[in-house]
């Protein structure tokens, strides 16, 4: 019987290492986590056609109240009562190794008087969309 | 309470991503809003420039606090850094059932606060910045000081 001996040359060796190495790089870079990309949010977007709907001066709390519901916060300040409303949005990506989370906060303030009308209305203008970013680091694209 | 509810967003959204991050190494960085910048408030008087104005071109603040006569409106920017490697990662090719983790790591967070003050009228009395989001950093050592 013709057997052929096992190659324990330094050649031979090299040729069986390669492919495992490589067979390892690969085992290791799909046994790593692949990506996520989560959302998330707090409170109700509203939309300006809502908010059109309180005029100052004129809307009362129970007005206020029916259009945006019940405040999440009521801050009293210098005899006026602030209704809070919070609305965030979250985008978070993950890849590979980096990961990413952006909150944004678009709140809503509702300032009384003291007769309970509508004083002012402090909504401003709305922060840009958030993005989906994975990149942690300032460079090179900045933050 | 809004640094709460970005909190429980934020432990929410990581508790999802855990499960991914268990890789051999890991960079993480949470950002809440967007940093305001000296420039962008060149426009506040005071004395002159309502709260109307302040949120027209800043949109709307994150917090109002009363203080004394004063109302106090609050931006906040968060930023938080975080990195770990684990090096008993590598352990799990050469003992398959039992890979011990050997976690180093580190971060910080930082939160700048641009806050304005308001009258009764709501005319800008005065504003300014407090900057702390530049003492969150990646770290690989847990040690030291």
């Amino acid at each position: 019987m013709n057997r052929v001996p096992p190659d324990h040359t330094p050649s031979g060796r090299a040729r069986l290492i390669r492919p495992a190495l490589v067979l390892g790089l690969l085992w290791a870079l799909f046994s790593t986590p692949g990506c996520a990309f989560v959302r998330g949010s707090y409170g109700e977007d509203v939309n300006q056609g809502d908010l059109s709907s309180i005029k100052k001066g004129v809307s009362t709390r129970g007005d206020v109240a029916s259009v945006l519901g019940a405040p999440d916060r009521i801050v009293e300040a210098n005899g006026h009562e602030i209704f809070h409303y919070y609305h965030f949005d979250v985008k978070s990506g993950f890849i590979l190794i980096f990961s990413r989370t952006n909150i944004k906060s678009d709140d809503i303030f509702v300032i009384f008087n003291q007769a309970g009308i509508v004083e002012d209305l402090v909504s401003g203008k709305k922060k840009p969309p958030l993005e989906f970013q994975f990149w942690p680091f300032d460079w090179p694209f900045g933050p | 309470m809004t640094r709460t509810i970005a909190s429980l967003l934020c432990a929410l959204l990581l508790i999802g991503q855990a499960a991914c991050l268990r890789g051999p190494i890991g960079w993480q960085r949470v950002s809440l809003n967007q940093r305001i910048a000296a420039e962008d408030v060149r426009f506040i008087i005071d004395g002159q420039t309502s709260l109307a104005e302040v949120t027209a071109r800043l949109g709307s603040p994150d917090e109002m606090v009363a203080v004394g006569d004063h109302v106090l409106a609050r931006y906040h920017f968060t930023d938080g850094k975080y990195f770990r490697a684990n090096f008993g990662w590598g352990l799990r090719f050469l003992i398959p059932y039992y890979s011990p983790d050997l976690v180093l790591g580190g971060g910080g967070i930082g939160t700048d606060i641009f806050q304005v003050a308001c009258d009764a009228q709501w005319i800008v009395r005065d504003h300014a910045f407090a900057t702390h989001a530049n003492s969150s950093e990646f770290r690989l050592l847990p040690f030291g000081d």
